[in-house]
C-alpha cells in the first residue's frame, strides 16, 4: 500500500508548518530513522515552508501510519489541538495527491515552479539515504513525468500571478529584451523593490533609486549597484529611464505629464515603460496619452494578474485529466506488481520441477541420442508452460482488475509456493 | 522545383494563420520551417532556370515575381536569426504567396524585358527595385504588428493576442532595417534606371507615369527615413506613416499598372 501523511498549508495555520519545518531539519538524517521504523518498506520525505509530508509504501497500514503520525507530533511538538492538522491519504489518493503536488496543482499560487525542484530534492535525498526502492522510485518517476506533462501540455505556468512578474512581462512585450535597458526606482517602497529585482533578474541594467530621503535611497541603490538621487533631480534622470517604477507615499503627482513630454523629446521617442503602484497615484494618467509612453497603475497590473489567475484555473481542468491518466497508469502497474511475484515464484518452481526430473531421468537418457534428448526436453517444457499458462494469465488479468488477491492466494495455496 | 515550392508556401501560411487562431507560437515556428523549404526550393528553381537561361531571357514573368518573393522569404527568414519574431510570417507570407500564385499564372520562359532594352543596367534596375521594395513590404508587415501590438498595450489589455505578438521594440527594429536597407537598394535602383532611361529612352523618360509616381513614392520613403534616423520619430507614428506609405506604393502600382500606358507595364 502506498500512503502520504502529513499536513499543508490548507490544514495547518503557517507557525504549525514552520515548527515542524524546522524540527524536521534538525533532525537531520530523517528517511534512515523513518525507514528503521517496522512496518515502513520505502519512505521518502518532502518538507518546504508550505507542506511536510511523508509518501511511504508498507503492507501494514494502520499500525505504520500510526507510527508515522506520531513521528510527526514529536519532531513539530505539535499540541493536541495541532494533530488534527495531519491528513492521512491512502492508495489511489495518495498517488493522486503526489502528482497533484509534484504538478503545482496542490500549491498556494497554482502553476508556481518550485515546487518540483523541491519533490526532486526531497528524492535526491531519498536516494541518497537508500530509502526508497521499486515501488517509491517509480512512484516519483511517474510524478516528474505528470508534472513535466501538466507544464507542457497546459498553460496552467504560462502567465505571471504577481503583480511584480506581470510588470516585467509588460517590459518585454515593449522593450523585447531588457539587457542594457535602464531602470528608475521612484521612492524606495517593498513592491517596487521587488519589481526591480525581477527586472535585473529579466537581464535590465544601471538602476538608479531616487527617493525623498536620499539615505534610504542609497541603500537600496547599494543593494542593486545602482545610484541613488534626491527627488530634486528627478527631471534629469527621468530621461536616462526606460523603466520606470513609482511607489512613494506622496499626495501628489510626482512625475506630471509635462516632465514626461519633454522628456520624450529628450530621448528621441525611444519607448518609455512607467509603472506606477502608489497609492495616491504618482504619475499623472495623462501621460499615458503620449506616444511611445506606456502608462500602467497597479489596478491595470492587478486586471492582468486576476486574468491570468482565472486562465489558470481553466488550465487546472486540462491538468487534472492528465494527473487522473497518469494515477490509473501507475495504479495498474501496482496491482500487477501483486501478481508478479507469485507468477515468478511459479514459473521457477516448475523449472525447478523439470530440471530435478530431467536429472533423474538422464541414467536412461544417456543411451538417446543427443538430438532425441533434445526432443524430450523440449516436450516437457511444452507441457509444463502449457499447463502454467492459464493459472498465469488469469492471475494477470485480475490484477489489472484490482481483484488479484483472492486468486493469487489460491495459486499460492494450491501450487504450495510458500512452503 | 517551382510546384514544391508553392505547395510549401500554402502550408506555411496555413500554419501561420492557424498560430494565429489558436495563438500558439510553436505553429508559428513550424511554419518557419516549411517556409524555409519553400525558400529553398524557389532558390532550386530560380538556379536552375538561370543555367538554362541564355541571358536575357531570364526575367520572364514567373522569373520576375518569383524572385520578388524569394527575396522577400530571404529577408524575412535572415531576419529570424536575428529576431525571435516568427508570427511575423503571418503577416509576411500572404505576400509571399500572393506573389507565387501571380507567378504560376505566368508561363516560364517567355522574356519579359522588351529586346530593345535588355541591358545589365536594366537587370540591376530590375533587381534593386525589387530588393528595396520587399523591404518595405518587410517594413510594413512589421508595423502593421506594431499598431496592433500598440493598441493592445495602450488599452491595457495584452492578454493572449499581446503574448503572441512579438515585442514593440523588435517590430520598430524590423521597420528601421527595412526602411534603412530598403531606402538605399531603392534608390541605387532608381539611378540605374535613370541612367539607362537617359541614354536609351530619349528625352520623354521623366514624363513616363511609373517613374513620376515612384520618384513620389521614393520622396515619402525618403521622408520617412529622415524623420526616424534624423528627427527620431519612433513607435507608433512611424509605424502608421509606414503603412500609409506603403498603401500609397501599392495603389499606385495597381493604377498605373491598369490604367496608364508606360513603359514598365511589361510585367
Amino acid at each position: 500500500m502506498i500512503a502520504v501523511v502529513g499536513l499543508n498549508y490548507k490544514t495547518a495555520p503557517i507557525d504549525v508548518l514552520e515548527k515542524l519545518f524546522a524540527g524536521c531539519s534538525r533532525e537531520g538524517n530523517f528517511p534512515a530513522v523513518l525507514k528503521a521504523i517496522p512496518g515502513v518498506h520505502e519512505i521518502l520525505h518532502l518538507s518546504t515552508c508550505n507542506r511536510v509530508e511523508l509518501v511511504v509504501s508498507t503492507d501494514d497500514d494502520l499500525r505504520v501510519l500510526d507510527l508515522l503520525k506520531s513521528f510527526l507530533v514529536r519532531s513539530g511538538a505539535l499540541t493536541n489541538n495541532e494533530v488534527s492538522c495531519i491528513y492521512v491519504h491512502r492508495d489511489e489518493d495518495a498517488i493522486r495527491h503526489l502528482f497533484r503536488v509534484a504538478s503545482s496543482l496542490d500549491s498556494l499560487v497554482m502553476g508556481e515552479a518550485q515546487i518540483l525542484g523541491q519533490v526532486k530534492e526531497a528524492y535526491r535525498w531519498a536516494l541518497t539515504e537508500n530509502s526508497t526502492g521499486i515501488i517509491l522510485n517509480r512512484l516519483m518517476h511517474r510524478a516528474f513525468r505528470t508534472a513535466k506533462r501538466v507544464r507542457t501540455e497546459t498553460g496552467i505556468a504560462a502567465n505571471p500571478v504577481s503583480v511584480s512578474f506581470a510588470a516585467v512581462e509588460l517590459a518585454k512585450k515593449i522593450f523585447g529584451s531588457l539587457a542594457g535597458k535602464k531602470t528608475l526606482i521612484i521612492g524606495a517602497g517593498e513592491m517596487a523593490e521587488l519589481t526591480c529585482m525581477h527586472l535585473i533578474g529579466n537581464g535590465a541594467e544601471e538602476i538608479t533609486v531616487a527617493n525623498r530621503s536620499t539615505v534610504q535611497a542609497e541603500i537600496l541603490a547599494e543593494k542593486y549597484h545602482g545610484r541613488a538621487v534626491g527627488l530634486g533631480t528627478l527631471d534629469e534622470v527621468l530621461c536616462d529611464a526606460d523603466i520606470v517604477i513609482s511607489s512613494t507615499g506622496a499626495p501628489s503627482y510626482v512625475v506630471t505629464e509635462d516632465m514626461v513630454r519633454r522628456c520624450l523629446r529628450k530621448r528621441k521617442n525611444r519607448l518609455l515603460f512607467l509603472v506606477d503602484i502608489a497609492m495616491p497615484r504618482d504619475i499623472d494618467p495623462a501621460a499615458d496619452g503620449i506616444e511611445n509612453v506606456y502608462l500602467y497603475n497597479i489596478d491595470h497590473l492587478q486586471d492582468i494578474v486576476d486574468e491570468n489567475m482565472k486562465s489558470r484555473r481553466r488550465e487546472s481542468l486540462k491538468a487534472e485529466q492528465i494527473v487522473h491518466e497518469e494515477v490509473a497508469q501507475y495504479f495498474n502497474w501496482l496491482k500487477e506488481l501483486e501478481a508478479v511475484p507469485t507468477i515468478v515464484s511459479l514459473r521457477s518452481k516448475a523449472e525447478g520441477i523439470v530440471r530435478m526430473e530431467m536429472e533423474k531421468a538422464s541414467s536412461w537418457m544417456g543411451s538417446l541420442e543427443s538430438e532425441d534428448r533434445d526432443k524430450v526436453e523440449a516436450l516437457v517444457n511444452g507441457i509444463v508452460n502449457k499447463i502454467l499458462h492459464a493459472p498465469m494469465t488469469a492471475m494477470k488479468e485480475e490484477s489489472a482488475e484490482f481483484q488479484s488477491q483472492d486468486i493469487v492466494a489460491a495459486a499460492r495455496q494450491l501450487f504450495r509456493l510458500d512452503d | 522545383m517551382f510546384a514544391p515550392a508553392l505547395a510549401c508556401c500554402v502550408l506555411a501560411m496555413t500554419g501561420y494563420l492557424l498560430s494565429l487562431l489558436v495563438k500558439k507560437v510553436s505553429l508559428a515556428r513550424g511554419s518557419t520551417w516549411i517556409l524555409a523549404a519553400s525558400f529553398v526550393f524557389l532558390s532550386l528553381y530560380l538556379l536552375l532556370a538561370a543555367f538554362h537561361s541564355t541571358g536575357w531571357d531570364y526575367f520572364g514573368s514567373r522569373h520576375f515575381l518569383s524572385i520578388y518573393a524569394w527575396v522577400i522569404a530571404g529577408i524575412y527568414l535572415g531576419l529570424q536569426f536575428k529576431t525571435k519574431t516568427r508570427l511575423l510570417g503571418a503577416f509576411i507570407v500572404p505576400f509571399i504567396l500572393l506573389l507565387l500564385i501571380a507567378a504560376a499564372g505566368y508561363g516560364s520562359g517567355k522574356n519579359l524585358v522588351p529586346p530593345q532594352w535588355q541591358s545589365w543596367l536594366t537587370n540591376l534596375h530590375l533587381v534593386l527595385a525589387i530588393a528595396g521594395e520587399a523591404l518595405f513590404i518587410l517594413a510594413t508587415a512589421a508595423s502593421a504588428m506594431f499598431i496592433i501590438q500598440n493598441g493592445l498595450l495602450k488599452r491595457k489589455k495584452p492578454g493572449k493576442m499581446g503574448r503572441l505578438l512579438p515585442s514593440l521594440g523588435e517590430l520598430d527594429r524590423i521597420n528601421h532595417l527595412g526602411l534603412l536597407w530598403g531606402f538605399p537598394l531603392l534608390t541605387i535602383g532608381m539611378i540605374a534606371g535613370t541612367v539607362y532611361a537617359a541614354f536609351v529612352w530619349g528625352g520623354q523618360w521623366p514624363a513616363d507615369p511609373k517613374v513620376i509616381w515612384s520618384f513620389a513614392v521614393w520622396a515619402v520613403y525618403g521622408f520617412l527615413l529622415h524623420q526616424r534616423l534624423a528627427i527620431g520619430w519612433k513607435g507608433s507614428r512611424i509605424a502608421i506613416l509606414s503603412c500609409v506609405a506603403f498603401l500609397l506604393f501599392l495603389s499606385s502600382a495597381l493604377v498605373i499598372r491598369f490604367c496608364f500606358a508606360t513603359v514598365h507595364n511589361f510585367i
